[in-house]
């Protein structure tokens, strides 16, 4: 009987805490939509210029670059890797060994074969962080910065120029009206979406990341999935810079740089949780959209640059203070 | 002297109810000061929550607590501390990285709100470790002490506060017998300095050298407070396990069949060694011992969690070599792990989500999970051991212990082994729980599976199991038959104290 009393006190119990957070939940959703919608009223209310679909294309082609690396870079957070700071580097090589290798095996040829190499410095990094055991941050970054001192030595330093102008002319092409950059993106970030979400992968990826130790104990190949999110990344990373390098006609090899942190804080304005475990792609590319139409009004509107970084700090704090608050109630 | 005066410490009417459980029901407590008072009982005898109610940690729901004759309320371990009492802990809770005299005064230093005063901290702690009779550099680095070593400056840092009493849980579990004799002239030290120390042990042979008085606690309840004169290893275990063994346990009578598990000499070649057992189809074998005997990691070496360095392991008769869980998974074995949030459940996870983890991929197609025969899954487990609320996308770890232990378990019969391994699947759950986890274990030894179960709780493995392997220390006793099983009999064997 006190067991029946007992049974009963606990629905009610948990009705009342996923009511709660059903609640949070949608409000945090909405709560990204909703920043988005008024960044883009107030940026056409300061600025004529912002509501063009010159600007707002401008905006969707920079967007896809970066947001090619965000799909990637949920993958590593939600499975609890932290950050990878090697992106610079695989974005360089997959920009650099793209147009540089052109004249000898042809253009598609080298980008599939930079995606590769980007990969590889993907692979080196997982297994560092996945089987080895090392902290991702100090792993990405020592691998991006030896990966980007190969890169730059293969090039002697100095910037490679396309050689192919069939296929730059694809790279900032259009189908039916969209960039090309875009749609790639676009597919990417559904296909990202897809394995997240519906695949084995995905869901081992969220177990590790919510519960290491539980993960492992069901038989879930924990290492492969950790080292899996950093290949992704790369993969992701290399694309991203091998588009970059098609569309810009060159490539330095400092060119990736910036691109982590900007993915970084889009996955983590998105709601995605910095200790893993939590998050999904469309949140990720809401976050992405949210932050790239800010600087895009910030810079219209004349900001000057320290206080746009003022802001974005600010959100980025704000972001993993919330995840923080929430974890403590048991929400997120 | 007058009998209050000398009272260090007075709980009276004691009682600690958690969600389901009542964990302490109307104990009293007493300790005189300069005496040394062991407090003995089975796991989950209440011990260490009454030692949480007396350093602060946890509020007693009812009750009185009087130190040194006068009534306290305690609501954080540092009013306790301010109080004078100081606990050490059975694990070491001090930092590797600084030296000696760091750890001595950490949080204590002297020198607060000027430079730090190196010296005379070390000063005072060399003084302190001399006073105890421990040679110990207060210069070394913690961490490079030995673990027995780090437990005596554990014990220093307890003294170095002046306590007027100190608490003791399982101090000499790290430590060798010289060790262990080593800690008893400082205990004795500290009793003459009218110190009031309580001791809590499994090792009753110790308990009868160092205790002026024994406490025995059972079940949450306060058995007896005697004298250590005339009490002997043999009565405690009789007060610490003497209740009737009620039939609450329904044994299924299940047909046994072949050997489906069995293991061979197997060590770790650190807390396990030697270890052979054997389970047939349709069987429920026992493994129990004190905590710490080593019985958890027999069961993570098995089902590859870590490395054994010698022995096999064979399933129906194969030999097989299983290095990781979902090797063990392959070869059909299956391992319910003791901790239930840490390595049982991914919180952020529905109950589907959850069931499904270890079969995700025969679920796939393509490499998408096929939504239809996850949701079925996790429907038919639902039904089949009625979790509570039914509702597969409740997210897991918003179910009560007994549910989402249910769910555990329905996660690994998903991946159809011959044999599974439980470790404690009833800690923590309530009594109805419980009833209805051993009628899942029931249903499935009915159905050929072989069963190994690891409980600290004998009234449990006396009623559950068919054969039982008692560990101790690393070893593992020859299986004992049904018909031999006692209480008394697997207390002695996990103590290693002679039936007098």
């Amino acid at each position: 009987m006190t067991d029946a009393a007992m049974e009963i006190s606990g629905v009610t119990r948990n009705d009342r805490f996923t009511r709660g957070s059903k609640l949070v939940d949608a409000l945090s959703k909405a709560g990204l939509a909703f920043a988005i919608l008024a960044v883009m009223a107030y940026g056409s209310l300061v600025s004529p210029a912002f509501f063009t679909s010159g600007n707002l294309l401008n905006v969707l082609t920079s967007m896809s670059i970066v947001g090619i690396v965000v799909v990637g870079m949920t993958f590593v957070l939600v499975v609890g890797g932290l950050a990878d700071l090697s992106v610079p580097a695989t974005i360089a090589c997959g920009a650099i060994l793209s147009l540089g290798l052109q004249p000898m095996i042809g253009p598609l040829p080298a980008f599939v074969l930079a995606v590769g190499l980007a990969g590889l410095i993907g692979l080196i990094n997982g297994v560092l962080v996945g089987y080895v055991g090392i902290n991702p941050i100090i792993a990405t970054l020592g691998i991006g910065t030896i990966g980007l001192g190969i890169v730059q030595a293969a090039v002697g330093g100095v910037i490679v120029y396309g050689s192919n102008p069939a296929s730059a002319e694809f790279a900032k092409g259009r189908l039916f009206g969209i960039p090309v950059v875009v749609l790639i993106f676009l597919a990417i970030a559904l296909i990202g979406h897809f394995v997240l979400s519906r695949s084995f992968w995905g869901r081992w990826t969220l177990a590790t990341g919510g519960n290491y130790s539980a993960a492992e104990a069901s038989a879930v190949p924990v290492q492969a999935v950790k080292a899996g999110a950093f290949v992704i990344t790369a993969l992701a990373s290399g694309i991203s810079g091998g588009l970059l390098g098609l569309t810009l006609q060159s490539a330095r090899p400092l060119i990736g740089a910036g691109y982590e942190f900007s993915a970084i804080t889009a996955v983590v304005v998105g709601g995605v949780s910095i200790i893993g475990g939590f998050g999904s792609v469309p949140r990720a590319i809401a976050g992405l959209i949210f932050v790239q139409l800010l600087t895009n009004v910030m810079v219209l509107d004349g900001v000057r640059t320290p206080i746009q970084g003022f802001v974005l700090g600010i959100l980025i704090v704000g972001a993993v203070g919330m995840d923080a608050a929430l974890r403590k109630r048991g929400v997120a | 002297m007058t009998a209050a005066a000398n009272c260090a410490l007075d709980m009276r009417g004691i009682s600690k109810t958690f969600p389901g459980v009542k964990a302490l029901s109307n104990v009293n407590f007493a300790v005189r000061f300069g005496t040394v008072h062991a407090v003995v009982g089975e796991n989950g005898a209440g011990k260490s929550t009454l030692m949480k109610v007396l350093n602060g940690s946890y509020a007693p729901t009812s009750g009185t607590i009087k130190v040194g004759g006068a009534e306290v309320r305690m609501r954080r371990p540092a009013d306790a501390q301010a109080l004078g009492i100081r606990m050490v802990h059975q694990e070491i809770n001090l930092v590797p990285d600084l030296t000696v005299a760091e750890n001595v005064y950490l949080g204590r230093m002297p020198g607060k709100w000027s430079w730090l005063r190196k010296g005379e901290m070390v000063s005072k702690a060399a003084a302190v470790l001399d006073e105890l009779g421990a040679e110990i550099n207060p210069r070394e680095r913690l961490g490079n002490l030995s673990i027995s070593q780090q437990q005596l400056v554990e014990i220093a840092k307890a003294y170095a506060a002046q306590p007027r009493i100190i608490v003791l849980d399982e101090p000499t579990s790290s430590l060798s017998e010289h060790e262990t004799a080593a800690l008893f002239r400082i205990l004795r030290k500290m009793r003459d300095d009218g110190i009031a120390i309580i001791y809590i042990s499994h090792r009753l042979k110790e308990v009868l050298e160092i205790a002026d008085e024994v406490t025995v606690l059972r079940d949450g309840s306060m058995i007896e407070t005697r004298p250590i004169e005339g009490i002997t290893a043999a009565q405690m275990i009789r007060l610490m396990v003497g209740r009737e063994v009620s039939n609450v346990f329904p044994k299924s009578p299940a047909e046994i069949g072949k050997s489906v598990l069995r293991v061979e000499r197997i060590s770790d070649g650190a807390r396990f060694r030697d270890v052979s057992f054997d389970v047939r189809a349709g069987e429920i074998l026992g493994l129990t011992g004190l905590v710490g005997a080593g019985r958890t990691e027999v069961a993570r070496a098995i089902f590859g969690l870590s490395r054994l360095a010698e022995g096999t392991v064979s399933v129906n008769g194969r030999k097989v070599s299983i290095k990781s869980p979902s090797q063990a998974v392959k070869a059909g074995i299956a391992y319910v792990p003791e901790d239930r949030k840490g390595d049982g459940i991914v919180p952020g996870m529905s109950i589907r989500e959850n069931i499904s983890l270890p079969i995700l991929r025969r679920l796939s197609r393509l490499g998408r999970i096929r939504r239809s025969a996850d949701r079925a899954l996790a429907a038919d487990y639902v039904k089949q051991f009625s979790i509570s609320p039914p509702d597969g996308e409740r997210r897991i770890n918003l179910l009560s212990g007994g549910n989402q232990q249910k769910a555990v378990i329905a996660k690994w019969l998903a991946a159809r082994p011959s044999a599974l391994i439980l470790d404690e699947p009833t800690r923590g759950v309530d009594v109805g729980a419980k009833a209805e986890i051993h009628n899942i274990i029931g249903q499935l030894v009915a159905s050929g599976m072989a069963v190994v179960m690891i409980s600290s709780e004998l009234p449990e493995i006396l009623g559950v199991c068919d054969r039982v392997v008692v560990m101790r220390d690393g070893h593992a006793c020859e299986p004992l038959q049904r018909a031999e099983l006692s209480e008394e009999r697997i207390m002695a064997l996990a103590t290693g104290e002679e039936m007098a």
